[in-house]
This record gives structure tokens, C-alpha cells and sequence, in this order.
């Protein structure tokens, strides 16, 4: 089973939005909602400053709490391809895996009413494709690939760097890791 | 620090807010009915049921009012699914690692159980006009000599559904207000608090209501050293934790309504607590009417400091964050 | 009888109705879902983005004749398979709910933005008829067109036809236009739009002013991020903390308008030290000893007065430069029209990078392909005896056109009156400084025709509006790339134009039938056009059409080699470190040093600058951009705010010396800016009800610049030395 993370070069973000705007044409998102986010963090005081771009996502974790929290089984870890992936039909709203999230991945559509939030574009995974997020990345900062294939960008990317993975004491085993170089390093 | 964040969710960012007065009635209520099927539960477990005082009526309005209660609290968690129609898929799956599916199964059990146990409690002659409709006679014999197993049933089920409304916030680790073994703890003695409190305002007979005076005051003692290690547990934990209860400390605008609950129930405990105490020493006089309404009063308090808890937690709780 | 019962029929036509209703709120990815299922057609069209001027190859993804994706074109230089925010958000715009949809006539007044519906033919008919009743009064010169992008192409023959050739971009005398003429004068060619950098070989990367990355030009920010990846040393020089800078190993603060000292500092330095490329500098530059006595009075410490950057620093980022020539890529700048004086400090950027060896080295910048197409004899237009009003009178006034000059001879009528603008594919009055004038300007014509996409805030004052269809939805000319390789790109559209929308090709033959001047329009439509040029050009049309951009590789020869030697076409034939053609002009033949105003006291400088996910106006009212960026927002130095007492969030006003007031904008409290100014995102801040998500919010940084300083060499309007104070309680 193909084990599928992401790499965020952080170095390389250069907060153009673009994979934002990418995955929600390519998923369908209702206005106002987002399933990836930018933060942009500056510390410091004039004129000894540092910037932090850092792109968020569900991290489609090993020990997901939006899995084992859900009453009706319509969030669920994909025996095929790892990922959290939601069954609309059995959602809902009960908004408990809104809540489990320490990511603040999820959000209810507010068309619909169901839970949503990304699926690593797994329709996209199918045909050999990457996520619209990764494709689009300008800083090719997303870097997306099977953690179990040593020549995948992801493998690759984690070799050279020292990445962290987010809120890790939360014991959620997320699978997006950050490369945290950035600033004048 | 200077953050701005393209691409955030309104109802994720600044904070959690997806839970409203809804989520907060129902667990007041969901305790309550189970807090009232343990006190209601009481007499059969214990084996005293023939020492009903004449004329108490509470030991059978009680017991009707459990799925009442637990009905509406039902009904407002309803209103609060953002898909209503698929509500039966909380039926067709069990989740064991779900306090929600556990909640909706326990839920469909404790249902028929308080049912059957309110059936049981109800003397000869309310029953008969039952009668009319098929199996109801059989079913007022089966129901009789197995009413203290249907009253150890429902005082259980009560059991779990006042801890369980504390399990279905503290099993959340992304949010750290909530996320402490204590909190259903607090819950359960909370939801007993307030069952006991409604005992006393439903009761007629003096003794019955002096009995659950007693029960509420080591209820509300229970309570009055939770809360406090509860805050305590917070404070020695980590960062996540510790900024949680800030809160409540706050003499921020913004956190306004957090003090002031905490304020108000630092307050009306002790007070409601007071109250009973000094309604203890009155015990074996006649009640006057002015007694009753202390009592009443007293009991009032309880049942709001119960729900004031599970608003503030809910509340409280979504604005607390992993660091 | 009847034929059906009226309980059926009820039934069939609430089934047909509700299905109506459904195929139209379909959602797209059930759509893709059907296009996947080979239920709903799917479609790949290639085209080329017009979100902003970079023109990247895109692929839209057409399914059910809806566009549901768009995708950059791996075949593109441009785009190099990757689209930007804008370009993503092109799908934004194509269904839009507040695009033009009609052509539209004027009934109140200009300004007002009071029209009424009308047909194509009353429109241009209408036009027509007037602009045969000015050419008859005035001549044809009294007509002048004012336009940007793609449009150009379609109206220029127009214009031309008619017998004018008064016409004008903003991006030359409101943009990029002084740099051309800096780098023209020194290398005897520009840059390049896109501009020739080949960042991401650099070792050190210098960006002066520049906020790449805020400003997305996708393959530059691309080549920009594999330059951080590499290791590149980045060295930013902005009064602002941009994205930019916060990649940078050094940043430096400068005092705003006073950039042209540190660069001559730096020139002097590394001349001083040595080290400048001396086999470079010996072989193809002109006036080097000239050039290295006039720097000599530029010291670093100097430069530390002017600039408030402390001299080490300037010595330390000069040494950077110095030590990895010439892989240094020294970025001329686009938009530099900041001061006045913005062509003599291209100039010595250009003189920079000339020194230190960059032109045609890896690293630096990469020489243009060579290669180009069979040339397009032009059709002959009427000659005109009357002078040509697009120079403006300024010597080197550029090709394109100075945008100023044309409306100050529309409003004081001299040397003759122009009485008729058409405005294509650009929001004047966001795009150039002085709005009253532009204001007054039309005031003063007979007819303002606007094509656009979007109700402007510059259609509010056309006395006709002429609704063009979007990118995606019409065929434009080849864009011929002369970048590294010679390229051509195709745009065709995806989806047929939406409500009475129409492609400026169509609009331009149109009009050009009801003036006589269909002969300049030979096709019958544009597709023929294309299909004759890839004849001439010797392309495949129908291959182009399939993969969007045919290259020709072997055309690519970016950098000096033995038998790769750079052409300068200038008088000497060599890089001109002194140049003899602005001595001879009467201007510095070496950029010196002229020291820039400084804001009073109370009042900060205003700066302005971009979004990732926006292009100036066009693009503020587009749903897909506007959430992620719905006003603007002033950055002012966290110390200023707290002796002003103002606060984070707090809403204010500007107000410029002459008391012209801006709209609110929020600000935004920070420590990434310096203490005497301020900056804001441009395009925000628009008046035209039409944009229901832009109307009036934020502030317009243009309205505030009612004063400016022009470059008596090219004409471009300086646009940074405004200054503005903060009026509270707005």
C-alpha cells in the first residue's frame, strides 16, 4: 500500500495563493471555504525581522481523531491508499470531527451540510496525477509522493533536509512534513 | 508576532466555533434525565419502595419526565446536525472509538429502559386506561417483579449518560479545555446534582424532599472540590492547558463572559449550598410556605449553575487551542 | 381529447423544468465526474492567460461546455506548467456575474454611469457616425487610442487606418517605459518583457524595489524560488519587509526615493575594489574610465547619509556582487517609474550589471534568440501630415507611446484638438496619476469608446461601452516568444462568448466596415488570420492548436561564447557605461546623483505595490481572487501608530497635500515598514457600482496622486513621491 505524504519546503513558499485557488477550482469548494491555507508570520522588531510562509492541510494522519471520532463511520482511512477520505452519504454534521481536528483541517460546507476538507486530490492520485495544489505550487514548495518509494520527491526532499511534522505531541502521526528553513537562512 | 492568514475557514479560525446553545442544552438536559433516573431510581434500588410517604407523586412523575427530558435535549441536538435527513446512519454503524456512536446507541437503549421502568412505577389505578391497548396488561405483569433490576437498568444507563455528555467533549485532544479524565467526572456529578435538585422541587412530601437535600449537598460538595482540581489540573499541565483556562481569569472584555460564569457558579454554589444546610437544621417541622420556596430557590440554583457549566465548557472549550 | 393528461404533463414538464434547473447548478466536479464517465464532453483547449500581462500558456478544462480547470501549459516559458493565483482564478472572471454583457450607450452623464442597452449595430454605428463627423472637422488624428494587452493588436490597425497614430500604453510612461529607454541607451535593447534573467543559475540575486513574489510573474517567481533553493545569496533593497525580503540574506531598509545613491556607491565600490569584470568590461563597454571618475565622490559612507543603510552593509552586499561575478542577476526593475529621474537610474542599474559582467552571462542576463519568424509586410496606412502626438515632445518618448502626453494635448487642444479616445484593455483612471486630469481630459471629447471586460471605473465617463469577451472565451494574435527560444503561442477559446460579449477582433472589423476600412481586415474571421500567419511563419496550425506553444529550441543561444558574440546596438557598438546620445540630448551622459524630497513633517511617503492574487483593478472584483484578498490594507510603522494612537484594524483616510481625501482602508500596524512611509496594494479602492465585491473597497492610491514628477527623457510619471497623512475616525 502506497504510503502518501507531502513535503513543504518552506524555504521555497513565496505566498503566491496560487495553490489555493488551484484546489478549489479542481474541488469544487464553496465560496468563502478553503481546504488549504497560507499563514504568513513575521516576528521581530524593525529592522530585525523574520518571516515564516507556512501552507496548511489536512495531513492525512496515521492516528486520525476525525476517524475515530466520527459516530457513522463516513470519515474513514482508506484501506488502498492511506489517506483520510470522507464518505458524504453517511455524514451528518454532526461536526465532531470538525472539532477532533488539531489542524483545523475540516470545515462543514455550507451548501451541502456535510464535513469536507482535502483528499490529496485522490482523484487525481488515480490517474497518476499530483494534487492541484502540488501541480500549481510557483515555489514548487509542495512536494507530494509515496514515502514507501526511496525515489519519490517526498523520500528525496526528506533526505536532504531536516523536516519536522506538525503539533507532533498531539499523537495524531500526521503525514505532512515541514522543511523549516526560511528567512535569511 | 504579526500573522495574517489567507485561506482560514470562519468556523475554524480565529477559533473553533461550531457549537452554540444547542449542543450546550442538550447536555444539560441529556444529564438531567439521567441525573433524575438515578435519584428517581433510588427507592426501587434500595428496596424501599413500600416507604413511600401517601401522596408523593414524584416517584412516579419522575420517572415519566426522564425520557421527556432526554427527548427534547434529543430534539435540540437534532436541530443542531448540518445533514438531518442521514441522522439513521447513526444506527446502521457502531464506532467503538466514537462517544457519539455511543452516545446515539446508549441513547436508543436508554429510551425503552426508562420507559418500561416509568411504566413500572406507575400505581394500579393510572395503568388501567392502559389496558385498552394490546400487550399493555402482560406487560404490567412482566414489568412488576423485575422492577428493581429495570431500576438498577435505569439508574445505570443514567450513570453512563452523565459521564458519557463529559466523554463526548474530553475525547478531543485538539482542544485542551476539554481534554482532561476529570471533565466527566464533573459532568456526572453535575447531571446528579441537578436530578436530585429536581427531585426536591417535584416532591411534595417533606422527608422526600429533606432526603434529597442531603443527596444534593454531598452532590454540590463533590462538586465544589472537582471544579477547583479541575482548574488546578489545568494549570500544572502543559502550555495548551494552561492557556485554556485563561480565560476565566481574565479581566479581558473579550473574555467577559467566562469570569462572570465562573464568578456565578463560584457563587451560587456555595450559596445554594448554604441554603441547604440551613434547610437540614429545619428538618421534622412543618414546611412553610416560605421554606418551600427557599428549597425551591436553592434547587433553582443548582439546576442553573448545571446548565451555566455546560454552556461555559462548550464555549470555553472551542476557543482553546494546541499550542 | 388531449394528447397528454394534464396530471402528465404537469409531470413531464416539472421533470424537464427541475432538470434544467439542475444541469445549470450542476456542480463542476460532477461534471469532470461525467466527463470522466464519457457522459459530459470533455475538452482540452489550449490558450494563453490574460490575468495579467505574462502571458503564460494555460490549458482549460472544458467539460458540458463549462471551463472547469485551468492548468499551466508544461510547453510554455512562461508559464513552465504552473499557473499563479490569477491565472487559476481566470474561471472567476469568465463567470463573473457583474461582466459587461451588453454594449451600452450613454443617457446621464460622464461619470455618473447611467447607460441603457443596445444593440451592436446602433453602438457602432453610433461611433462610426462620430467618428467620421471628427475626422471630417478635425482629421483623423483627432483620434487617439489608449490600450493594453491583447486588444492592442485589433485596434491598432483601426487607428491606424483611419490616419492617426496617436496612440499610447501605460505600461510604457506609467510602467516599465524608463527602464526600456535606460537599457536601450546603455545595451541598445531592453531587457525584455519577460525580462532575460536568468536567476536560477544566480549566485546572488539583487532585487532594488522589486517585491518579486508579491508581484507574480509566475516563471520569473518561479526561477526566483530555484534560486533560493539553490543557495543564492538574495539581497533586497526596499523601505518594506516584502515576501522578498523575507527570503533575503540581506535586507536593507533604504530611506524611499534615494536608491539611485546606493547604486552609484555600489558602482564606485566595486570599480574602487576591483571587483568588476575587466575582460568583460575591456571588451564590450564603452566610457569605463569616465564612468570610474564620476562614481569616485560616491563612498559607501556617503551613501550611508542618503540612504540610512550603514556603510557596511553597502560594502558587504557590494562584495557579494563582487566576489560571484558574473552570476549575479541584478533585476532592472519593471515597474520603475517612482521619481522623475527613473531612466538615469535604470540606467545605472543596467551600468551594474554591465560592470560586473552579467549581460549574456550565466547567471545573469541571457542574450535573446536570434531566431524569428519570416516578417509580416505591414499594410500602408495614410500618411499623415500633421506630428504624431505620442512622444509628447520628450526626446526618447518611446515607441509605445507616452499615455500623459496625449491627454494633456487633449485638454489644452494644442498642438491640434483630439477629440475621440477609444480605451482598450486598460482602467485609465487607475492606470495614470492625476485623475482630475484625466477627468478633464474627456471632458473635452466628443467621444469616449471603452472596450473591457469588466464595468471599470474609466467606463463610468464613455459615452459608449463595448463589452469584449474574456481570454477564455475568444482567439488574439500569436504571441511571438523571443525570450531564450524563439516561440509562438495560440490563443483559442475555450467556451463560446458569454450573453452579447464579443472578441476585440471582431469588434475592430466590425467598426472598421462601418468606417471603410474593412480592406485592413482581410479575413473573414480571425482564425483565418492565424491560419495565414502560421502559413507565412511555417507552422503547423493544427498542431499549434493541439499543443498551444510550438518552440523552436535551436534557436536558444543565451549566452557569449566564442561564436556567440553579443550585438549591442548602440553608436559605439558596445555596452555604453557613458553615453554619448543623452550628452547629446542635453542630459547626464552618466547617472548622477539628485537628491529626492523628503515628506514633511506629519506626512509619510505613499507606496504602493501588488498582490499575488491580484493584477491592479481587474481583477479586485473577481470571486475566486476577492476572497482571499477583499480590500486593501495601509502599512504603517508599529512606532507611528502608537504616537498616533491608532491601532491595528482601525480604519483611516489619506489625505494628500492637496487635500484630496481617500476612501477608508484598514491599516495594517507592523514593524515591516519603515517610519516616513507608507504602502498599500494599487487597484483598490473603485467607484463603479457595476463591481458589486470591489465598489469602494479600500482605498485608491491613484486618486492620491494628484502631483508627479515627469522624466523629461521618456515622459514617465513618477508615482512615488506623493505624501499623504492620516485622517482618524474615516
Amino acid at each position: 500500500m502506497p504510503k502518501y505524504a507531502m513535503v513543504i519546503d518552506q524555504r521555497r513558499c513565496i505566498g503566491c495563493m496560487a495553490c489555493i485557488v488551484a484546489c478549489k477550482a479542481e474541488n469544487n469548494v464553496p465560496p468563502e471555504q478553503f481546504r488549504t491555507r497560507v499563514l504568513e508570520k513575521t516576528e521581530g522588531q524593525f529592522p530585525n525581522l523574520r518571516t515564516e510562509l507556512r501552507s496548511e492541510l489536512c495531513n492525512h494522519c496515521d492516528n486520525p481523531p476525525c476517524v475515530y471520532n466520527c459516530p457513522t463511520r463516513a470519515s474513514y482511512k482508506s484501506r488502498l491508499s492511506g489517506l483520510v477520505l470522507l464518505d458524504k452519504k453517511r455524514c451528518v454534521g454532526c461536526k465532531a470531527c470538525v472539532a477532533a481536528c488539531p489542524y483545523d483541517a475540516r470545515y462543514i460546507d455550507h451548501n451541502k451540510g456535510f464535513a469536507d476538507k482535502c483528499t490529496f486530490c485522490d482523484h487525481r492520485i488515480k490517474e497518476g496525477k499530483e494534487p492541484a495544489c502540488v501541480a500549481t505550487c510557483i515555489g514548487k514548495s509542495r512536494i507530494f509522493g509515496d514515502l514507501n518509494d526511496p525515489k519519490s520527491p517526498v523520500r528525496l526532499a526528506l533526505k536532504g533536509h531536516h523536516a519536522e511534522l506538525p503539533m507532533k505531541s498531539a499523537g495524531t502521526e500526521p503525514r505532512v512534513y515541514y522543511i523549516r528553513r526560511f528567512g535569511t537562512e | 508576532m504579526e500573522l495574517t492568514i489567507t485561506g482560514a475557514n470562519a468556523m475554524t479560525n480565529p477559533v473553533l466555533h461550531i457549537w452554540d446553545w444547542r449542543v450546550s442544552l442538550y447536555l444539560f438536559l441529556g444529564g438531567l434525565s439521567a441525573g433524575l433516573a438515578v435519584m428517581s431510581s433510588l427507592m426501587h434500588l434500595q428496596k424501599k419502595e413500600d416507604r413511600i410517604p401517601a401522596g408523593e407523586t414524584v416517584f412516579m412523575v419522575a420517572p415519566w419526565l426522564v425520557p421527556v427530558i432526554l427527548g427534547i435535549g434529543m430534539f435540540f441536538i437534532f436541530l443542531d446536525l448540518d445533514r438531518k435527513l442521514n441522522v439513521f446512519w447513526f444506527y446502521l454503524t457502531i464506532q467503538p472509538l466514537s462517544p457519539m456512536s455511543w452516545g446515539s446507541w446508549g441513547l436508543l437503549l436508554f429510551t425503552p429502559i426508562s420507559l418500561l421502568f416509568a411504566y413500572g412505577t406507575l400505581p394500579e389505578q393510572r395503568r388501567e386506561w392502559l389496558y385498552r391497548l394490546p400487550f399493555m396488561d402482560d406487560l404490567a405483569t412482566w414489568v412488576k417483579p423485575r422492577m428493581q433490576y429495570l431500576a438498577l437498568a435505569n439508574a445505570a444507563m443514567g450513570v453512563f449518560i452523565g459521564i458519557y455528555t463529559g466523554v463526548l467533549l474530553s475525547a478531543f485532544v485538539a482542544r485542551p479545555l476539554w481534554n482532561t479524565a476529570i471533565l466527566p467526572m464533573l459532568f456526572l456529578c453535575s447531571a446528579m446534582s441537578a436530578g436530585a435538585a429536581l427531585m426536591i422541587v417535584l416532591a411534595k412530601d417533606q422527608c422526600v424532599k429533606l432526603f434529597y437535600t442531603k443527596v444534593d449537598i454531598g452532590l454540590i460538595i463533590a462538586e465544589m472540590i472537582i471544579i477547583p482540581l479541575f482548574f488546578y489540573g489545568q494549570y500544572v499541565s502543559s502550555e495548551s492547558q494552561r492557556l485554556s483556562i485563561m480565560p476565566f481569569f481574565s479581566l479581558n472584555h473579550e473574555y467577559l463572559w467566562y469570569t462572570a460564569s465562573l464568578l456565578f457558579i463560584g457563587v451560587i454554589f456555595p450559596l445554594a449550598l448554604v441554603m441547604k444546610l440551613a434547610e437540614i437544621k429545619e428538618c421534622h417541622e412543618t414546611l412553610c410556605s416560605s421554606d418551600i420556596l427557599k428549597m425551591n430557590l436553592s434547587a433553582g440554583l443548582v439546576l442553573l449553575g448545571s446548565l451555566v457549566i455546560r454552556l461555559t465548557f462548550v464555549y470555553a472549550g472551542q476557543i482553546s487551542k494546541l499550542v | 381529447m388531449p394528447i397528454m393528461s394534464r396530471r402528465s404533463f404537469l409531470k413531464t414538464s416539472g421533470i424537464c423544468t427541475a432538470g434544467a434547473i439542475a444541469a445549470t447548478y450542476l456542480p463542476d466536479q460532477f461534471l469532470l465526474w461525467a466527463g470522466e464517465k464519457g457522459l459530459a464532453k470533455t475538452e482540452k483547449i489550449t490558450t494563453y492567460c490574460e490575468m495579467c500581462f505574462w502571458k503564460c500558456g494555460a490549458i482549460a478544462t472544458v467539460v458540458g461546455g463549462r471551463v472547469v480547470k485551468l492548468e499551466g501549459n508544461p510547453l510554455s516559458a512562461t508559464a513552465k506548467g504552473k499557473l499563479c493565483g490569477r491565472g487559476n482564478g481566470g474561471i472567476g472572471l469568465l463567470y463573473d456575474p457583474d461582466r459587461l454583457k451588453h454594449p451600452l450607450i450613454r443617457t446621464g452623464k460622464r461619470g455618473e454611469g447611467q447607460f441603457r442597452k443596445a444593440s451592436w449595430d446602433e453602438a457602432l454605428t453610433h461611433i462610426a457616425d462620430k467618428l467620421k463627423k471628427i475626422k471630417e472637422e478635425h482629421g483623423p488624428e483627432s483620434l487617439a487610442l489608449f490600450t493594453h494587452g491583447s486588444p492592442t493588436e485589433h485596434f491598432m490597425p483601426l487607428l491606424q487606418g483611419f490616419g492617426s497614430n496617436n496612440f499610447a500604453m501605460p505600461s510604457f510612461a506609467q510602467c516599465r517605459g524608463p527602464r526600456v529607454v535606460g537599457y536601450e541607451l546603455t545595451y541598445g535593447d531592453d531587457i525584455g518583457s519577460p525580462e532575460r534573467l536568468d536567476m536560477a543559475s544566480s549566485k546572488v540575486v539583487v532585487l532594488i524595489g522589486s517585491h518579486l513574489g508579491e508581484n507574480m510573474h509566475n516563471s520569473q517567481v518561479q526561477e526566483f524560488t530555484d534560486a533560493i533553493g539553490n543557495g543564492a545569496k538574495i539581497i533586497v533593497v526596499d523601505p518594506r519587509f516584502s515576501v522578498a525580503a523575507g527570503k533575503a540574506h540581506h535586507w536593507l531598509p533604504i530611506k524611499p526615493a534615494s536608491d539611485m545613491a546606493l547604486i552609484l556607491a555600489w558602482i564606485n565600490i566595486i570599480i574602487r575594489e576591483g571587483w568588476y569584470d575587466r575582460e568583460y568590461v575591456a571588451k564590450y563597454t564603452h566610457g569605463f574610465d569616465k564612468l570610474a571618475a564620476a562614481v569616485q565622490q560616491y563612498t559607501p559612507e556617503w551613501a550611508e547619509k542618503e540612504t540610512d543603510i550603514p556603510a557596511a552593509q553597502i560594502m558587504a552586499t557590494a562584495r557579494e556582487m563582487g566576489l560571484h561575478r558574473p552570476a549575479v542577476c541584478i533585476h532592472p526593475g519593471r515597474h520603475v517609474t517612482w521619481d522623475g529621474k527613473d531612466v538615469q537610474r535604470s540606467r545605472a542599474i543596467a551600468i551594474l550589471g554591465a560592470i560586473l559582467g552579467t549581460w549574456g552571462r550565466e547567471g545573469g542576463a541571457y542574450l535573446a534568440t536570434r531566431g524569428s519568424f519570416p516578417a509580416v509586410p505591414p499594410p500602408s496606412f495614410p500618411a499623415s501630415n500633421r506630428p504624431t502626438l505620442k512622444k509628447g515632445g520628450f526626446p526618447l518618448g518611446g515607441a509605445e507611446g507616452v499615455t500623459n502626453a496625449i491627454r494633456e494635448a487633449t485638454s489644452i487642444g494644442e498642438p491640434y484638438p483630439v477629440k475621440a479616445w477609444m480605451v482598450t484593455g486598460t482602467n485609465l483612471l487607475a492606470a495614470m496619476p492625476g485623475q482630475k486630469e484625466t477627468i478633464e481630459a474627456i471632458s473635452k471629447l466628443d467621444l469616449l469608446v471603452v472596450v473591457d471586460v469588466i464595468p471599470s471605473d474609466t467606463s463610468l465617463y464613455a459615452d459608449v461601452v463595448l463589452p469584449e469577451c474574456t481570454y477564455l472565451e475568444r482567439h488574439d494574435g500569436l504571441i511571438i516568444g523571443k525570450g531564450r527560444a524563439l516561440s509562438a503561442s495560440i490563443r483559442q477559446p475555450a467556451v463560446a462568448p458569454m450573453y452579447d460579449s464579443k472578441p476585440a477582433w471582431w469588434i475592430a472589423k466590425e467598426l472598421s466596415k462601418k468606417l471603410g476600412l474593412e480592406d485592413y481586415f482581410p479575413w473573414e474571421n480571425f482564425e483565418d488570420r492565424l491560419n495565414e500567419l502560421c502559413l507565412t511563419y511555417n507552422i503547423d496550425y493544427d498542431e499549434l492548436k493541439q499543443k498551444g506553444v510550438i518552440s523552436f529550441p535551436d534557436t536558444a543561444k543565451p549566452f557569449i561564447t566564442a561564436d556567440n558574440q553579443p550585438v549591442f546596438k548602440t553608436k559605439s557598438g558596445k555596452i555604453e557605461l557613458y553615453s554619448k546620445e543623452l550628452e547629446e540630448l542635453g542630459f547626464e551622459p552618466i547617472p548622477a546623483y539628485e537628491k529626492n524630497e523628503e515628506p514633511p513633517q506629519g506626512f509619510y511617503r505613499l507606496l504602493y505595490g501588488r498582490s499575488a492574487v491580484h493584477t491592479f483593478s481587474r481583477t479586485v472584483n473577481n470571486p475566486a481572487l476577492n476572497e482571499l484578498y477583499k480590500e486593501n490594507e495601509l502599512w504603517l510603522s508599529s512606532v507611528q501608530a502608537r504616537k498616533m494612537g491608532l491601532t491595528d484594524g482601525q480604519y483611516v483616510a489619506l489625505q494628500n497635500q492637496e487635500g484630496i481625501t481617500s476612501n477608508r482602508v484598514r491599516l495594517k500596524v507592523t514593524e515591516r515598514i519603515r517610519e516616513d512611509c507608507v504602502y498599500m496594494v494599487h487597484g483598490f479602492g473603485q467607484q463603479s457600482k457595476g463591481l458589486t465585491k470591489a465598489f469602494r473597497r479600500g482605498a485608491d492610491d491613484q486618486q492620491l496622486i494628484s502631483s508627479y514628477p515627469v522624466d523629461p527623457i521618456c515622459g514617465g510619471t513618477g508615482m512615488r513621491c506623493t505624501f499623504v497623512k492620516l485622517v482618524k475616525g474615516a
